[in-house]
């Protein structure tokens, strides 16, 4: 899954700005299922198992990640901008960023030679921030893009042993693992959804759940793992190389109980998301038409959302592995 | 020699304390020009003029960095910053790590909700993650040296961006020059030098100023961009050409002969004035043995001290061409 993981997280696809994802997903599931994509541009498949089970099965991933998107031109060429989804400042000052995947750029700011010794202490906000093509006037900048334009921080893709340092680990850590999924035989029927504008508050996936009209969901995410020197224990949230993340609660989601304890006690590396907070796709799907029994799995990812995340493939493997035991699970009945 | 090409792999190459990529790729070019001598990272070249007034051209090679201070049982390091740094910037900011081998690490990015920093006045705050885990001591050891690894890159028109555009852009520069000088009849002595540990404080042109005892010094460096929020007074402009320095610690007839030559050709150029210290190398080569007159020309550059700097070639080429005419006219003899 390495190499699938490092043609995902390659390629830009801010939240709204999904297409390039989309159409490389379609590329790798297309022999393996049908498919189709609805109005928001959801990339919704159905996977054909030996059997078919009495409920219906829905696995989701998302497709975008955060990014930031082009506000003004000023007339001496520098570019201003709003993130898409959560970015910590200290993410976007002095970043690389490729706009629309072709042209370069560079977040600047007030320099640090010019701030006082307070301002040197603290983040400013991302609006005082611009980006510097190296053109010098609006005219040599709207030659190459335009307002509402979308752009990512760079990153390459570098394998450590089992471990991975790139951008957008969330959630192509999840588009990996569908995929992976979609190409295998299954025993049972299920639908997969490589879900759009997660990062802007879930709002693929709940369409997606309205037209799938799902009885079970499982949602696979990165989530932040905070082991990292200069961290209390308890505030750790989960620890990477531990297994696939399950959340029993987060920001956005109270959990099915039993799906959860299901998960947990599979046999399969697995550790419990320790923290209330954030929140993931199963924040709409459980919500949809008359509610849906939703399951977590998440992949633990240091320094998410930022160009240097980081994730351990043992943990996506188990994530697979533990996506796959439920499926079986629910559709056979035990659930 | 195509100074753009040059300076993107100057720039991804590396030059801090015991490593010496960048010193060898510079005294390799240089010595097709001057008789070069390369110990470390200060790199010495002497081409002979038909005087024996010697000037020389001085760019410091070294770049900022860390070295490491502590090395955690899971493969976590502190480091100490080589040079001024913003480190609002650092956290999730990818880096070379020198250990036995070449390691990509990256400062950790821990949210404030969860412990990570606050306010950032305390570089030891800021760990980086060798994704080495417990292996980490076995590859890495108390006083390697971490660097910036973003590779350089073309933006719009004739601007890069890269890592250590500080001060390689300097040296691509002199050795742009040293070329163009090749086969003309030198009314001086030409000695160019590249120096270590300018970031540390100045320390490798003061000894290589005592070394090579110059009648006459001008340091090539670079120097404050405009950009948005930043006044035009505290900067020069990019692609605005040379910015000949002027400050109390700088030769004033060295100043106004640059200035001069820069009118009598037809070079952009623009003044930066000093009040005290320039905080180059100009400082130090200034005060070497009993003196030295010195000059000092800077090449503007936005966002210093980051591995996001950025140059116009075009500054490049315009002082290459201005000291060119300088050295022709005999310098400040």
């Amino acid at each position: 899954m390495t190499e699938l993981l490092k043609q995902l997280c390659l390629i830009d696809g801010t939240s709204g700005d999904e297409a390039a994802v989309r159409e490389f997903v379609i590329s790798q599931i297309k022999d393996f299922c049908e498919y189709r994509v609805d109005n928001l541009g959801n990339v919704i498949a159905f996977k054909k198992g030996k059997a078919t089970p009495s409920k219906k099965i829905l696995i989701d991933a998302h497709l975008d990640e955060v990014g930031i998107i082009i506000t003004h031109i000023e007339s001496n060429g520098f570019l201003r901008f709003t993130t898409v989804g959560g970015i910590d400042t200290a993410a976007l000052m002095l970043r690389r960023v490729l706009i629309n995947g072709k042209t370069l750029g560079v977040i600047g700011g007030k320099p640090v030679h010019l701030c006082d010794a307070d301002e040197r202490k603290k983040l400013p906000g991302a609006d005082s921030l611009y980006i510097d093509i190296g053109a010098t006037t609006d005219k040599e900048a709207e030659e190459l893009l335009s307002v509402g334009d979308c752009a990512v921080m760079c990153s390459d893709f570098t394998i450590a042993g089992d471990k991975i340092l790139a951008k957008a680990l969330d959630d192509r850590v999840g588009c990996a693992v569908l995929i992976d999924l979609l190409k295998q035989d299954s025993e049972y029927d299920f639908y997969a959804s490589f879900s759009v504008q997660e990062e802007v508050g879930l709002r693929g996936a709940g369409v997606v759940a309205f037209s799938v009209e799902p009885d079970a969901a499982i949602v696979i995410d990165g989530t932040t793992a905070a082991d990292v020197a200069g961290v209390a224990e308890s505030k750790r949230v989960c620890c990477q190389g531990k297994g696939a993340v399950v959340s029993f609660m987060d920001g956005a989601t109270s959990y099915d109980r039993d799906y959860y304890n299901a998960a947990l006690s599979s046999g399969i590396p697995a550790q419990s998301k320790c923290a209330v907070a954030g929140g993931n796709n199963s924040g709409a799907i459980h919500l949809s038409r008359g509610g849906v029994r939703v399951v977590a799995l998440s992949v633990p990812c240091r320094y998410i959302h930022t160009a240097g995340s980081t994730c351990d493939m043992r943990d996506v493997v188990a994530v697979r592995d533990l996506t796959k035991y439920m499926i079986n699970k629910i559709a056979s009945g035990q659930l | 020699m195509n100074i753009k090409e040059t300076l993107l792999k100057l720039s991804d190459a590396v030059g801090i304390g015991n490593i010496t990529e960048a010193s060898k790729i510079a005294s390799d070019i240089l010595s097709n020009y001057a008789d070069t001598k390369q110990n470390q990272n200060n790199v010495v070249g002497k081409i002979k003029g038909e005087s024996d007034y010697t000037l020389m051209l001085e760019a410091h090679i070294d770049e900022i960095g860390f070295v490491v201070t502590d090395i955690d049982n899971n493969g976590f390091l502190t480091v100490k910053n080589c040079g001024g740094i913003d480190l609002r910037t650092l956290p999730s900011r990818v880096v070379t790590i020198h250990g036995k081998e070449k390691i990509t690490g990256v400062f950790c990015a821990t949210p404030p909700h969860l412990g990570g920093p606050k306010e950032y006045d305390d570089i030891s705050t800021l760990k980086i993650d060798t994704l080495l885990g417990e292996n980490a001591k076995q590859i890495i050891s108390l006083g390697d040296y971490v660097t910036f690894n973003t590779k350089a890159a073309s933006l719009q028109g004739d601007r890069i961006t890269g890592k250590s555009l500080d001060n390689r852009a300097g040296v691509v520069c002199l050795l742009a020059l040293a070329e163009k000088l090749q086969g003309k009849r030198l009314p001086c002595n030409v000695v160019f030098a590249f120096t270590d540990m300018e970031e540390l404080g100045n320390r490798g042109a003061k000894i290589t100023a005592f070394d090579i005892s110059p009648d006459e010094a001008i340091v090539i460096d670079v120097s404050f961009a405009d950009a948005p929020d930043v006044s035009s007074n505290d900067c020069g402009k990019l692609g605005g050409g040379a910015m000949i320095g002027m400050s109390p610690v700088l030769d004033k007839s060295i100043s106004k002969k640059l200035v001069a030559i820069a009118k009598e050709n037809e070079l952009s150029y623009q003044t930066e004035v000093m009040g005290s210290r320039t905080g180059t190398n100009g400082d130090v080569i200034s005060v070497s043995k009993v003196g030295v007159k010195t000059g000092l020309v800077s090449i503007p550059l936005r966002n210093m001290h980051s591995d996001v700097e950025i140059i116009d070639i075009k500054d490049i080429e315009n002082i290459c061409d201005l000291l060119e005419k300088y050295i022709l006219k005999g310098g400040n003899a």
